[in-house]
């Protein structure tokens, strides 16, 4: 039972991190953004390649990691997306575009061969019991101060308010002299840092290779349809459920039905309410 | 006029001079085709061990006087690509000769294409018993069909539970086992195989489990296992999950030892690449860096200096397949595939995983001096040592560190 709670809580704090970026970028500039499981497959690889080939310290290198791909989601939004901002589908496309080219320079740079990130903490705990190892408790530690830092960012700061603005009218905002534009260059670089920073946490539990970025975009998406898109809160709470759900169906049934899961959840939500546990309306 | 023909008459002699040693270094080379995935690592790994191979066998001046050529096709892990392949080296590229292969589901597509070109195949990636059956069933027709490497199916399943019975239980004197594997069709097909093999040999299977592919928490599965009283795990992973399975079962310091068929577990960085924590995993493997033979070593050695890496298996056959085919040509003195098929029958070739000889099926023959499945554990450093069957060992097997003994 405290093993359920355990890695039920390291799971649902993986994807909290990389739906809270998923469900902002989408809330504040209604950028559904495909590419968002690269940010994260980026943020593995950085790691990846500041430690092993250029020799940095491992946290150093997380750091340069994660503000390198920040910097790339920002490159992403102003120089490829702006410009289609008004059409959806074609903010999809480009996003989905972007993820293909990020997969294949994966695969063209490092090779199809799975790398390694290293972990932060090596050593084992014991907790009532149940063995967990360091990394996955530092993930679910940094998960929840992340995600805390980022709503009282929201919540106290001139320029959390400028956002929460934008989210609610973007036009509103830009006549009360908020400059939206601006204000979308910066959240794209905040929900590509957690990404990035997710890929770097649970990279040393996982693998890192090309394709990583592909599972956690559907885990994302299927959280973010759980807890109604746009929404902070939501997604949180939507994580919770899934992280838990798939780790209930591991213990009591069979690893096997895991996956299964989240597209499911995604199924009944859309059928049963389209605008997910907190959304307002129907994304889609 | 006869300064004019002397001069002609130098000119060419000269010119028969310059042509003569051209005519025998353009006397035809013999074409090797090379069918594999290309993108992959088995693929990039039968490439350079063929390469390999033939730049040492033309150093000493060719096969009958001839050079060795090679070219490669992509046949990807497609069947309808892997057929293209075969079309484009055989009625293209007019090869002598295909070494390659890798999925046996594009394997077995090509096989009726194979044929028809009349071209003699040294399989080396593909594993199902199927592909040489066929010799077998008409031998007419396929008798082109030849598979070096690995060892098929069916042996390996036999050397696994060999394994589990002989050493699991034989040596380490551990009756209670669990086996996990991926949901995959070989998997689903094998894990029965091998829980049956094991109970007959006296061990106590208290779990069989399988798990998707795209797991990425093992700790539910780990804690049925723990739960369920084993003391040795056996696995059958492939993919992706080799990584993170060694990572997460290092994290926890599961109680319980691991080891079985691990595909990712094969490549010779896998230690390194998941930062040490396959430590006392056990995988099975066709070679590894230890004098098996003494051709072993220093095709690792070779093969590292070359390319920066440590080869997969498909390496191993792709270059011992280059020496065994020319051996068969210079015994036939022709490329004529009838003559050299029957000098390949009667081979006898001390290759880099063991002696390569062929059954009445052209399906190399395992156990004994031939190349067998090797149980090989990762020790102190990365490295790996052979630590059954007890005839190749190379060193003693260890437990994890955190497990007393």
């Amino acid at each position: 039972m405290l093993e359920i709670l355990i890695h039920g809580a390291v799971s649902s704090a993986i994807y909290a991190m990389l739906a809270v970026g998923f469900t902002l970028i989408f809330g504040v500039a209604r950028i559904l953004n495909l590419a968002h499981g690269s940010f994260y497959a980026l943020g593995a690889y950085g790691a990846y390649f500041f430690t092993s080939h250029l020799k940095l310290p491992l946290f150093p290198a997380a750091l340069l990691a994660i503000a390198v791909v920040a910097l790339f989601g920002i490159f992403v939004e102003k120089v490829l997306v702006r410009p289609m901002r008004s059409s959806q589908l074609a903010v999809l496309m480009i996003t989905l575009a972007v993820a293909l080219v990020v997969e294949q320079v994966l695969f063209l740079t490092f090779g199809s061969e799975y790398r390694n990130v290293p972990a932060f903490v090596d050593a084992k705990f014991t907790i009532g019991g149940v063995d967990v190892g360091g990394q996955r408790l530092l993930a679910l530690g940094a998960s929840v101060t992340l995600i805390a830092l980022l709503w009282l960012f929201i919540q106290r700061t001139r320029l959390g308010s400028a956002i929460l603005a934008v989210s609610q009218d973007p036009q509103a905002a830009n006549y009360m002299g908020i400059p939206s534009d601006r204000i979308f260059t910066i959240v794209m670089g905040l929900s590509a840092a957690l990404a990035a920073a997710a890929g770097i946490l649970a990279g040393p539990f996982l693998t890192v290779q090309p394709t990583m970025w592909l599972l956690p975009i559907v885990k994302a998406f299927a959280i973010v349809i759980v807890g109604g898109l746009g929404s902070i809160p939501g997604s949180i709470l939507a994580a919770l459920m899934l992280g838990y759900a798939e780790t209930i169906v591991g213990y009591l049934i069979s690893t096997s039905w895991t996956e299964i899961v989240s597209v499911l959840a995604t199924l009944l939500m859309l059928v049963i309410r389209p605008a997910g546990i907190f959304g307002k309306r129907a994304a889609f | 006029m006869k300064s004019i023909s002397i001069f002609l008459s130098s000119v060419s002699v000269a010119a028969a001079l310059i042509a003569a040693p051209a005519i025998a270094q353009t006397a035809k080379p013999i074409r090797i085709g090379v069918p594999t995935s290309m993108q992959l690592q088995v693929g990039r790994d039968t490439q350079d061990a063929i390469k390999m191979a033939i730049d040492d066998i033309n150093a000493k001046g060719g096969v009958l006087g001839r050079k060795l050529e090679m070219v490669v096709a992509d046949e990807t892990e497609n069947p309808e690509t892997g057929i293209s392949a075969i079309k484009k080296l055989t009625a293209d590229e007019k090869v002598d000769v295909l070494i390659g292969g890798y999925t046996s589901g594009v394997t077995l597509a090509q096989l009726p294409h194979i044929s028809a070109a009349k071209t003699i195949y040294l399989g080396v990636g593909a594993a199902s018993p199927s592909i040489t059956a066929k010799v077998k069933q008409d031998y007419d027709n396929y008798k082109y069909i030849f598979r070096v490497g690995p060892i098929h199916a069916g042996h390996q399943a036999r050397q696994v539970t060999n394994f589990i019975s002989g050493f699991v239980k034989g040596e380490l004197g551990i009756g209670k086992i669990a086996i996990v594997g991926e949901s995959a069709k070989w998997v689903q097909d094998l894990v029965p195989l091998l829980k049956k093999g094991a109970t007959e040999a006296g061990a106590d299977v208290r779990l069989t489990e399988f798990f998707d592919t795209q797991t990425s928490d093992f700790s539910p599965l780990l804690a049925k296992v723990k739960d369920s009283g084993a003391q040795y795990l056996v696995v059958i992973l492939s993919h992706a999950s080799s990584d993170i399975f060694a990572k997460q079962w290092h994290d926890a310091r599961f109680p319980i030892p691991y080891g079985g068929i691990d595909v990712k577990s094969m490549d010779g960085d896998f230690c390194e690449r998941v930062g040490g924590k396959s430590i006392s995993e056990l995988a099975a493997n066709f070679a590894v860096r230890a004098p098996l033979t003494p051709k072993t070593i220093p095709f690792f050695d070779e093969f590292a200096k070359r390319t920066k890496r440590s080869p997969v298996y498909t390496a191993f056959g792709a270059n011992d397949s280059v020496y065994i085919y020319a051996e068969a040509v210079q015994r036939a003195k022709s490329t004529d595939a009838n003559a050299v098929i029957k000098e390949l029958e009667k081979t006898s070739y001390v290759g880099i995983p063991g002696v390569i000889e062929f059954d009445e099926m052209h399906d190399v023959k395992p156990g004994g001096k031939g190349p067998n499945f090797l149980f090989v554990q990762w020790q102190d450093k990365c490295q790996r040592q052979v630590v059954y069957p007890k005839a190749q060992r190379t060193a003693e097997y260890i437990t994890p560190a955190w497990i007393k003994k």
